[in-house]
């Protein structure tokens, strides 16, 4: 089963005083994530956003579409990146989630729709 | 029935959906109401006619046109009989997938109840403080969320049993308030399928497996401890009438002794492990009201100290009320009766437990009518039929 996690994280700490240091960890942690993955055989795939602020939103109304500059909805967190992996079950997926690195925020966890599926 | 958590079980295991476990269970129920004469082993049959009935109803969703195979056409399930299938008892995976930290706390224990012990949703409803289409929706979504997360059925690693306990510890808890707010049966009378029904007696057997499988979890003790005494009175719970005896009113020689030895053995596993709590604690109150069949009378005063423990690891109304009764004990009626009359009279005025603490330490300093007023009270809440006896034979005493 697929599995995407999305991290939702503070974009503020990575802003501030040793935020530079704290980036590098953490790419670190994803780095070693990534071989962690790969050694246990796991299909992934994953990537870095930029920032909230370079987002812009295509809203959809009864036909009307409008842009909207900013991310889907204003929160104290943003998505800051996602991987997507293949593991058998949703308490796999959670082992996985809970060792992204993430200072301060969290991981959603949701199986993908596999196209022709049941159900 | 009996048979039910097993049963179902196993179908989820097999068919990794709740829903259709139910479903399959309760059709293969129903065929076997049918039978001219009982299965030999009736959970056995129920599973291999489950499981058949399960795989009938996937195939014809998928709309195969081939012919129903021979396998899933046996209307004659005496043959069933026969087939040597042991069922494998997956109770304990089943309840760590219903309480699986996925999904909402609020759920978990209403889930294991439904699709293990098979409780009504309008009961379940009922022991949450919800409404029932409330607590059907709720029901519904995490079946749903069991089915399309991707939430595994199979037992977690054992790390993670210790999370998940406390859900687990609590819904047995709560199907065994149920069981024993019935004194007269009438739950196990409203159960569906209901066969040998005995919500209890599948309670005991389920925290008894927990207390096995987790003998290092000294609350999984304490539950079971707890359990064990209060079916060990189950014999002494009624008179001839029907009517309910309370505690203090049993024939200890109508107690289960083999039941109370146990717990006890339990209560001392629970002590070696270490780390007291909340179950220990109750089980060791009924454990100090058991000792009246030894001493000939109940160490109130322990019994006290317990309470306020409790009160500490645990503060209810409920708690405080139990803990009043106590002080009436040890102090006098009118001390734990200013302890009752201090308490929040608007959120225990639908608790039956209230109004029958009250009229009972109102009679005793001699405030007759207050204490039939709250005996009416009491009777408006509309008690299974034991309490109410009880209640009337008490009502007509005081009149």
């Amino acid at each position: 089963m697929q599995f995407m996690l999305m991290i939702n994280e503070d974009e503020s700490p990575y802003a501030g005083e040793g935020g530079a240091a704290l980036l590098e960890a953490t790419l670190a942690g994803h780095m070693k994530l990534a071989e962690d993955l790969v050694a246990a055989g796991v299909p992934f795939s994953g990537e870095r956003l930029k920032p909230a602020s370079t987002a812009t939103t295509v809203r959809s109304d009864n036909g009307v579409v409008t842009l909207h500059d900013g991310p889907f909805a204003e929160t104290h967190e943003e998505l800051g990146g996602f991987y997507i992996i293949d593991v058998a079950s949703l308490d796999e997926a959670l082992e996985w989630a809970k060792r992204i690195p993430v200072p301060k925020g969290g991981v959603e966890v949701r199986p993908v729709w596999q196209m022709g599926a049941e159900g | 029935m009996a048979a039910r958590p097993r049963v179902v079980a196993a179908l989820a295991a097999q068919l990794r959906d709740l829903d259709a476990a139910e479903e399959a269970f309760a059709e293969a129920a129903a065929s076997a109401l049918a039978l001219a004469e009982a299965p030999r082993d009736l959970a056995a049959w129920l599973f291999v006619a489950g499981k058949r009935r399960a795989l009938d109803t996937l195939r014809k969703a998928r709309g195969e046109a081939r012919k129903v195979d021979a396998l899933a056409e046996v209307t004659d399930m005496a043959d069933i009989l026969t087939l040597p299938e042991p069922i494998p008892d997956e109770r304990l995976r089943l309840l760590f997938i219903c309480c699986h930290p996925a999904l909402g706390a609020e759920v978990r224990a209403a889930l294991a109840l439904k699709v293990i012990c098979g409780l009504p949703v309008g009961r379940i409803a009922q022991l949450f403080l919800v409404s029932e289409p409330a607590m059907l929706q709720r029901i519904t979504r995490a079946k749903a969320k069991v089915r399309e997360a991707g939430i595994a059925f199979e037992l977690p690693p054992r790390r993670d049993w210790p999370e998940r306990l406390g859900a687990v510890l609590l819904a047995l808890e709560l199907a065994f308030t149920a069981a024993y707010a019935d004194a007269g049966g009438e739950l196990s009378a409203a159960l569906p399928e209901d066969m040998d029904a005995d919500l209890g007696g599948e309670v005991e057997r389920l925290a008894l497996l927990v207390a096995e499988l987790l003998p290092e979890e000294p609350e999984a003790l304490g539950l079971a401890a707890l359990v064990l005494l209060a079916r060990s009175r189950a014999g002494a719970r009624l008179d001839r009438a029907g009517a309910m005896v309370p505690l203090s009113q049993q024939d200890c020689a109508q107690w289960d002794y083999a039941r109370i030895d146990r717990a006890r053995g339990l209560m001392d596993a629970a002590v070696q492990a270490g780390q007291s709590g909340p179950y220990q604690v109750m089980a060791a109150i009924q454990l100090a009201h058991a000792r009246r069949a030894f001493d000939r009378r109940v160490e109130w005063p322990s019994v006290l100290r317990l309470y306020d423990v409790l009160l500490a690891l645990r503060p209810s109304p409920m708690v405080a009320l139990s803990r009043a009764l106590a002080v009436a004990q040890v102090e006098g009626a009118a001390e734990g009766l200013a302890l009752i009359d201090a308490l929040p009279a608007e959120r225990l005025a639908l608790a039956r437990p209230y109004h029958v603490a009250r009229a009972d330490l109102l009679a005793r300093v001699g405030r007759g009518q207050e204490a039939a007023a709250a005996l009416d009270a009491a009777l408006a809440l509309d008690p299974p039929r034991a309490e109410r006896l009880w209640l009337e034979q008490r009502r007509t005493a005081l009149a």
